[in-house]
């Protein structure tokens, strides 16, 4: 069963590099968001070190969005999600998949997201990239797993990407109060504890546990 | 070797009724083709058997396992090759059969996946993306899966369309093998003369219920 | 439930004249010395909240039954508890803005208890969307109960997420209100039977609501069994 997890995430991600470019599309368009808000606010660096949590997960969440959009974009061609409900898997294992395959994606653009972001608006505090980069990877567990949830959701929806922000937006809320609090008490005091932390992996938690459950009975007919 | 047993199976869609009531029983080495109109519920009893649908009234048995309560168990000794051919375009012949290798836990080796796709007349495309592949070259492609399979039940929906005279009586070869290693076929078809060469029992399935040929023909 | 569809007219005329009962009690209870005439407006506030929140619970538990049985009256009541329930949740965040106003100083304020009505009322209108997107309804109510069910699991989380975040930051001035207005004394029973009145309200609005949905599926029904013939 872990090999077929593997080899489904396996295809999503050469899907990417060799095709569709979710990968790409997400890095600029992350960066478009970043120029946005300089052009919005233009912090002064003082106040971008203050912002810098904010920027970073918002440009997440919508970048993740982005990404979920196309995370069922394969199996529709050719009937291909009827293919992977043939498969002698319990449907938990096809979610996960799925979802292994959009969080690889979606960590490395946080990857070089971090770095640009402080580069871009001259926040010089990269002892805490590491501290940051953890956190995002915390965040983005449960946020793509709820993602890609609702991504099996909408997919057969009218409107299905304006309705996937809509779904996700309000759902996610803990996640986002919950990492950008952890992320000032980062920057404030470099230390990595505290309420919002379990917050954090509480979200992740109760995601994915519960994510693949709501498949099964959604891929039910 | 196992038979398949339908027992009174009824299925609807919201309102609209689709299957009434289905009995069918299919012995080892037996292919029973159903026809009729469009409609009639052919796909959506093949979707019932593979356990792609929920079974919602009577039961469903092959050899000993449920496939209402054991679905993920049963799904491991089916086969179903339907309209669509489940293939990803941006992978190669190799790289589909590797994914639905490991997907559906099957023993094979790189060596067993090449043969299947000789086997098929696919070679000098092997490594080539499944995308720009004609309709004939994609079904050859998803029969090719029951070469590395070796399901007990094999469903069929279609089979025939898009393939060749030599594609044709090529499947008609593997199909007859199967049954000869005693499996199970059920196959929704609209072309008897296709059928013709094999060994077979027609059925004819008519508002949702299923009359032996013989009999409709008799009506 | 067609029975119960044909009471509802009584439900409706009970539930009027509780109303107006109320309505009469409420603007005859005594100025509160602190916040003047607009206390009344919080007989409308309490118990539309406290609706809001409730009818999220009848439409989780016409969810996890419709999942459960695949039972369509379970279906029908659950896609009419979304839209009272949304507007529920609109008529709690007027009223609380308009009690702002005079209390606060703004219409808005981001508190604890706004936020997370503010996050309910997306979630309803999220749930509606979701369920008008879909041609079929099988498929539209089996994701619209999935989602229910996972927006009651995420509610307690986005509630406790957004006090601790709102009483972290909150200028103390804020806090007495944050805690939220308490009512006692002869201003009491006025709101107990507000309270039951919008009870009976929700009700009613449920099944006038479920009514209609239930008409206009059969409508598509009858006109789908007619296409297909045709």
């Amino acid at each position: 069963m872990l090999k077929a997890i593997y080899r489904l995430a396996w295809k999503d991600v050469i899907a990417d590099f060799r095709h569709r470019s979710t990968f790409s599309s997400m890095l600029f368009f992350a960066i478009a968001v970043l120029l946005v808000f300089q052009a919005a606010f233009e912090p002064d660096p003082q106040e971008a070190q203050r912002l810098v949590p904010g920027l970073l997960w918002s440009t997440v969440l919508f970048t993740t969005i982005l990404g979920l959009g196309r995370v069922f974009q394969a199996e529709e061609e050719n009937g291909a999600l009827e293919g992977l409900l043939l498969a002698p898997l319990p449907r938990g294992a096809i979610f996960f998949g799925k979802w292994l395959g959009n969080l690889v994606l979606s960590l490395l653009v946080m990857t070089m997201l971090v770095p640009l972001t402080l580069v871009l608006f001259n926040v010089t505090i990269w002892g805490h990239v590491p501290m940051l980069l953890l956190l995002l990877f915390l965040g983005t567990m449960g946020l793509t797993a709820l993602g890609v949830l609702l991504a099996a959701m909408t997919q057969t929806a009218r409107s299905r990407e304006t309705l996937l922000a809509l779904l996700l937006l309000p759902l996610v809320a803990p996640l986002l109060i919950a990492g950008v609090q952890s992320m000032n008490s980062v920057i404030a005091s470099g230390s990595l504890t505290g309420p919002w932390l379990n917050l954090l992996l509480i979200f992740d938690v109760v995601y994915l546990a519960l994510a693949p459950w709501g498949f099964g009975w959604l891929m039910e007919e | 070797m196992t038979p398949l047993q339908i027992l009174d199976m009824a299925h609807r869609f919201g309102r609209r009724i689709v299957l009434r009531r289905v009995t069918l029983r299919v012995e080892p080495g037996e292919c029973a083709v159903l026809y009729g109109a469009n409609g009639s519920g052919k796909s959506t009893l093949l979707s019932l058997l593979a356990t792609r649908l929920r079974i919602q009234q009577g039961s469903c048995l092959l050899g000993d396992v449920n496939l209402q309560t054991h679905g993920d168990l049963a799904r491991r000794y089916i086969v179903l090759i339907g309209h669509h051919s489940h293939l990803y375009g941006h992978l190669s012949p190799m790289e589909n059969l590797l994914f639905f290798r490991d997907m559906h836990q099957v023993a094979a080796d790189m060596d067993a996946l090449a043969d299947a796709i000789g086997a098929v007349g696919l070679e000098p495309f092997a490594h080539q993306p499944v995308r720009w592949f004609s309709a004939g070259m994609k079904k050859r492609l998803s029969l090719a899966r029951l070469l590395i399979a070796r399901p007990r039940l094999l469903l069929l929906d279609e089979p025939y369309s898009a393939l060749d005279q030599d594609g044709v009586s090529w499947l008609n070869g593997v199909i007859h093998r199967f049954q000869h290693q005693g499996g199970l076929v059920v196959m929704a078809s609209h072309d008897p003369e296709k059928v013709q060469p094999l060994r077979h029992t027609p059925w004819h399935l008519h508002g949702g219920l299923l009359q032996s040929v013989t009999e409709s023909h008799r009506c | 439930m067609n029975r119960l569809l044909a009471w509802n007219r009584w439900l409706g005329w009970g539930t009027l004249l509780l109303l107006s009962a109320c309505l009469w009690m409420v603007f005859h209870v005594p100025m509160d010395y602190q916040q003047g005439n607009a206390v009344r407006i919080l007989y409308v506030h309490v118990p539309s909240a406290k609706m809001a929140l409730f009818v999220y619970l009848i439409l989780t538990l016409f969810s996890i039954w419709y999942l459960w049985k695949k039972s369509e009256t379970a279906d029908i009541l659950a896609e009419a508890a979304a839209y009272v329930g949304a507007a529920f949740a609109l008529v709690t965040l007027v009223s609380g803005s308009l009690w702002g106003k005079p209390m606060w100083g703004t219409w808005w304020a981001w508190d604890a208890r706004l936020t997370s009505m503010l996050v309910l009322l997306i979630l309803y209108v999220g749930i509606i969307a979701l369920r008008n997107a879909f041609d079929d309804t099988v498929k539209g109510g089996r994701a619209t109960a999935i989602l229910a069910i996972f927006g009651a699991v995420d509610l307690p989380i986005i509630h406790f997420s957004v006090v601790w975040w709102r009483t972290l930051h909150q200028p103390p001035s804020f806090n007495q209100s944050a805690s939220g207005p308490t009512i006692t004394g002869p201003l009491l029973p006025p709101l107990i039977w507000m309270s039951v009145a919008f009870v009976l309200l929700g009700m009613f609005l449920l099944l006038l609501k479920a009514r209609e949905i239930q008409q206009r599926r059969t409508l598509d029904a009858m006109e789908l069994e007619r296409a297909s013939h045709a």
